[in-house]
């Protein structure tokens, strides 16, 4: 019961923020010095072309009334149009969603499989050389700049080993020779759901730079907090009795201490992936990856509001939604964890 | 312990996702993996592949709205019934879907004759129908460059093969039909049945040597031969054409380099003194139908008194801003029309860096020392428009005038100077370039009186240049020479009245794969590659 009214009391406040994201994101557009009537015409539009695209925007009404459309579509899922690509925003994020998403989660899973290990034996032999190690990696993971290692993984791998390409999702013969069937957006799952593996390898060995490239934030910050969080928890008494009576070292590791250390670093995985969604904005630049990022990229240097906006929302509710998702999860993992 | 298995065959999962790059097949030294492999039997062998690493993305692939980058693919796949031949050529326009067309005396009539046995991709003859057809969808969604059809009242087919265009006022129609927007002609079949989203997710239905196969939006664009085109297909010439779109102009260049691309656009300029060396690739520059123009404010004082326009216009170091900043991207312009168009004049007086001239005028004008403050707004990011401003301002400071640099959004410029002139900026700078290939589209857009200000940003109004605009106008139509000389008539007034500081006409530097044979650069169809013309060496 105690669950069920905590869900309810988070899912109102969730729908409190993206109310108040859609109220702000919608009328600090309309506030700020643009003109998406001119920006809807064209590069040299006449003074009727101007008028004929702000009653066709909309833009001739009062601004409650423009609220009121935005809001009633938004609820219909029609994100509106976009004012450079004249394309609907909806199937814009349908298009290039995926790409990111594939990206993002190569990168978690990365920071979960490599980052949480690491964190836990780095916590476990404190102080030895594999510890330093780890550290100076970690500390180096996320003082780097994104951009930076990106450009010199490249250099190292495309221009100098020349064994890993340099962008893109897959490479030009592979589009041409093999291409992926849609179906998914994921082309791991796509290619190998049609059996396509030329292209299934192709997708992977494009996935690997920028996955790596995205993952050395949320890695060296898995590490970091999964170590201190160990640490912590090793000098706990319940440790000392499992240690007395016996126990496996692996044993006390991985299943009694890290049970409790993990909670922090799920949490901050699960945000990071939130922000990565369109934090890896120079990422997907530098590997000309379609996503989000590129998206909303050239959304903003053409001052294209409605796409702005959209994504703003759109991520607003991504987020709010792994919120939820990590306090459940939270709950679940430490019945300590009090719902109120 | 089963956790602790679960653990293991993560890591195992990762370290073969890492060791996945080792594992693949080593490619011969000096070849980029993947996209030079050797092709497998059935496969298109890169040879026969034009790769363009574009830039930006391509919006809109609907041929009746499209009115941006789409150009490049839609040149490919649409004709128009004439074209708008490179500069140097003998003639202007040439026929491409039109064999032959006349209009009347004074330009109100035109009547095109359609070339015969084309078809559209999806097997719909051409014909007369299908032109009226393309061109009334155009005007009636009225969405980017319809306007240039302003003029048309009534279009008929007057047989399969003739069309009939009645205009409301003259205007030169076989110009208008060689638009780089809103003048591709598509089959009425396909977007009756299929409706302008189907264009948009990667097909097409033009009468153009290429097709589309695909369209990953942001991505690659796949386009293959059209067996069927009207040109026919000779050995050599390329099966399939790619648009790889990369916003990283370093990729970009990489890309080019490692051959993985044949052709791009809007690399670095610091590297282009590198690139021009390398003997893989060839580097094209030519003038494009683009220039920079400072426009005067010429209501509000000082400015509104000729003699200091005239003053100002001799302190631009045009000479060091070219050879240090713009280097081979640009050359000083001459008036208001850009170098390589029609209507361009090069006996038009070139203002020259003359402090001692500008001070002589500025004495006669009753200001010898100066004295006055000037606002200079262009787009905040444009470095050639800020450092063209600061070399300026240097220039100003030495006769005593304060000059002001203000970067805004394009927005904020323009609403700015649509404001209150008596308020608003001193120097409006900003690029322009055609939508119609006319001298009109410069002069009547910048320069002709209005009363609500649009793009004439600095309020010139002056009857007599009106007057020749709109004769060279109606003569366009009817008697290019004619009207040539009306325009070079009306640019030599602006020039005198110093209505703009005309910093420079900029070239297109595009780079291209010495491998690829046939290229020309024409600034009609901006950094469109028409890949039919093109063979590999």
């Amino acid at each position: 019961m105690q669950r069920f009214e905590y869900l309810i009391k988070r899912f109102i406040l969730a729908i409190v923020v993206i109310l108040s994201v859609m109220v702000l994101t919608f009328f600090i557009s309309r506030v700020l010095p643009s003109d998406p009537a001119a920006a809807w015409a064209g590069s040299h539009p006449t003074a009727e072309q101007i008028a004929i695209a702000n009653q066709r925007l909309g833009l001739d009404q009062p601004l409650h009334v423009q609220f009121w459309r935005y809001f009633t579509s938004v609820l219909q899922g029609d994100l509106g149009t976009s004012l450079q690509t004249k394309q609907p925003i909806a199937r814009d994020l349908r298009t290039y969603l995926p790409a990111t998403m594939e990206l993002v989660f190569c990168a978690m899973l990365l920071a979960v499989v490599v980052g949480i290990p690491l964190g836990v034996l780095s916590g476990a032999y404190k102080g030895s050389f594999f510890d330093h190690l780890t550290r100076l990696v970690s500390i180096s993971g996320v003082s780097i700049p994104t951009f930076w290692l990106g450009l010199l993984l490249q250099l190292f791998f495309f221009s100098q080993l020349k064994i890993l390409p340099l962008g893109s999702r897959i490479s030009t013969a592979t589009a041409i020779n093999n291409p992926v069937t849609q179906l998914t957006g994921f082309y791991l799952i796509d290619t190998a759901v049609t059996g396509n593996w030329a292209a299934f390898k192709d997708t992977l060995l494009h996935l690997v730079l920028p996955a790596c490239t995205l993952a050395t934030y949320p890695v060296a910050l898995a590490i970091r907090m999964t170590r201190s969080n160990i640490i912590e928890v090793l000098s706990e008494k319940y440790i000392l009795a499992a240690r007395i009576t016996g126990l496996p070292r692996r044993t006390i590791l991985f299943d009694l201490a890290l049970k409790n250390a993990i909670i922090p670093t799920i949490t901050v995985l699960g945000l990071s992936f939130a922000y990565s969604l369109t934090g890896d904005i120079l990422i997907e630049i530098i590997y000309s990856w379609p996503g989000l990022g590129s998206y909303i990229t050239g959304a903003v240097l053409a001052i294209d509001f409605p796409v702005i906006v959209s994504v703003t929302l759109f991520v607003t509710v991504i987020y709010v939604f792994i919120n939820l998702i990590l306090d459940l999860l939270q709950a679940m993992l430490d019945p300590r964890v009090s719902l109120e | 312990m089963k956790r602790y298995s679960l653990l293991i065959l993560l890591v195992m999962a990762a370290l073969l996702l890492a060791q996945c790059a080792p594992a693949a097949p080593a490619t011969p030294a000096g070849e980029a993996p993947a996209a030079e492999q050797p092709a497998a039997a059935g496969d298109v062998a890169r040879k026969d592949i034009f790769v363009y690493a574009h830039p930006t993305t391509i919006p809109n692939l609907d041929p009746s709205t499209s009115y941006s980058n789409d150009l490049v693919v839609m040149a490919n796949c649409y004709e128009t019934l004439t074209f708008y031949n490179a500069p140097g050529s003998a003639e202007t326009l040439s026929p491409k879907l039109a064999e032959s067309w006349e209009s009347n005396e004074d330009a109100t009539e035109w009547t095109f004759k359609l070339r015969q046995g084309v078809k559209f991709q999806d097997g719909e003859p051409l014909n007369a129908a299908a032109v009226k057809y393309s061109i009334d969808k155009i005007r009636e969604l009225a969405v980017g460059a319809y306007y240039i059809w302003d003029a048309v009242d009534t279009i008929e087919a007057v047989d399969d093969y003739t069309v009939k265009f009645t205009l409301t006022y003259s205007s030169p129609l076989d110009l208008v039909a060689s638009a780089n927007y809103a003048a591709w002609i598509f089959s009425p079949k396909a977007y009756e049945e299929n409706g302008p989203d189907w264009f948009n997710e990667g097909h097409c239905a033009g009468t153009g040597p290429y097709t589309i196969d695909s369209y990953e939006r942001g991505s690659r664009l796949i386009m293959s031969a059209n067996e069927d085109y009207w040109g026919g297909w000779k050995d050599g010439q390329f099966k399939k054409v790619v648009f790889e779109l990369i916003e990283d102009p370093t990729v970009t260049q990489r890309m080019i380099e490692s051959g993985e691309a044949d052709f791009t656009y809007q690399l670095p300029a610091d590297n282009l003194e590198k690139i021009k060396q390398n003997p893989n690739l060839v580097v094209y520059q030519n003038p494009a139908f683009l220039n920079l123009v400072g426009l005067f404010n010429t209501v509000k004082p000082p400015l509104d008194n000729k003699l200091v326009r005239q003053a100002l216009s001799y302190t631009f170091p045009y000479d060091a801003f070219m050879e240090g900043v713009m280097n081979d991207r640009a050359t000083q312009a001459f008036g208001p029309v850009p170098d390589g168009m029609w209507g361009h004049s090069k006996d038009l007086f070139q203002y020259s860096y003359d402090l001692e001239k500008a001070k002589e005028l500025l004495t006669e004008a009753g200001y010898p020392d100066g004295g006055f403050k000037l606002l200079y707004t262009f787009a905040t990011g444009d470095l050639d428009e800020q450092t063209a401003g600061e070399l300026w301002k240097a220039e100003l400071a030495k006769l005593g005038i304060e000059m002001e640099l203000q970067g805004l959004s394009w927005e904020a410029q323009w609403d700015l100077s649509k404001a209150d002139p008596a308020k608003a900026q001193d120097v409006f700078v900003m690029y322009w370039w055609p939508d119609l290939i006319s001298p009109l589209s410069f002069l009547k857009s910048m320069y002709y009186s209005e009363e609500e200000p649009l793009f004439n940003l600095g309020y010139y109004k002056n009857p007599e240049f009106d007057k020749l605009v709109d004769e060279g106008d109606v003569l366009t139509g009817t008697d290019r020479e004619a009207a040539t000389e009306k325009f070079v008539e009306a640019q030599k007034i602006l020039v005198d009245d110093a209505v703009s500081v005309f910093f420079y006409d900029s070239a297109n530097i595009h780079v291209a794969s010495a491998s690829v044979a046939g290229y020309v650069d024409n600034p009609a169809y901006p950094h469109v590659v028409f890949v039919y013309d093109l063979t590999r060496k």
